[in-house]
């Protein structure tokens, strides 16, 4: 996502080594992904609800459209 | 020791050889007070490069090459920072790349290095219209 667009960042951290930053945002599993230090998205998710979720469209959204 | 087999090695090589484009690795270290994954990560960094010309890693002190560091927003070490022929991919990783992590490591390099990414055609228009900064904070553990 970052490779496409150059508004997105991508940051991969070693959850055990990087532990302040870890609790800092309630990684208490992982997979665990945070956007713009708020939106949380726990475990691996099918490509499209991730997508949604990390970009933060509603899926109402999608459903207008069709 | 090396920390790929030469069956590894030989996978590997044969996956980077799609890439067509320098892809520079900027590797952020800390040599005092810093972490033995520093040290780690640039082992399997150098392994990596060695696989293909086209790879090169250049280390950058976490303490000293402060311009670099907020050029590309590193604020841990030990950080990898993914350039794409000389332009930044936006693609980082904190802390040693392996176990899966590593896996991480390979697709970063083969995107920067073809410029070709696995993306559903939804994702890719989701992201054109994007016009907000957004930062995608991945934890994970090596295993």
């Amino acid at each position: 996502m970052a490779f496409v667009s150059p508004h997105v960042t991508s940051t991969a951290i070693e959850a055990m080594e990087f532990s302040e930053l870890s609790r800092k945002f309630r990684v208490t599993g992982v997979p665990k992904t945070i956007v713009n230090d708020t939106v949380e998205i726990m475990g691996a998710l099918p490509e499209d609800l991730f997508v949604r979720a990390a970009l933060q469209i509603p899926d109402d959204e999608q459903a207008a459209q069709t | 020791m090396s920390l790929l087999s030469a069956q590894d090695e030989q996978v590997l090589k044969q996956h980077l050889s799609a890439i067509e484009k320098p892809v520079t690795v900027l590797l952020f270290t800390q040599t005092i007070g810093g972490s033995e994954s520093g040290v780690v990560a640039k082992q399997v960094l150098d392994e990596v490069a060695r696989l293909n010309d086209k790879i090169s890693v250049v280390e950058k002190s976490f303490v000293l090459d402060t311009d670099d560091r907020s050029k590309y927003g590193v604020t841990l070490a030990p950080a990898i920072v993914i350039l794409s022929d000389g332009q930044d991919t936006r693609m980082r990783m904190y802390g040693a790349p392996t176990g899966y992590e590593f896996v991480g490591l390979i697709e970063a390099i083969l995107i920067a290095g073809t410029g070709n990414v696995d993306l559903e055609d939804d994702t890719l228009a989701l992201l054109a219209a994007l016009d907000k900064p957004t930062h995608i904070q991945v934890f994970s553990t090596p295993t």
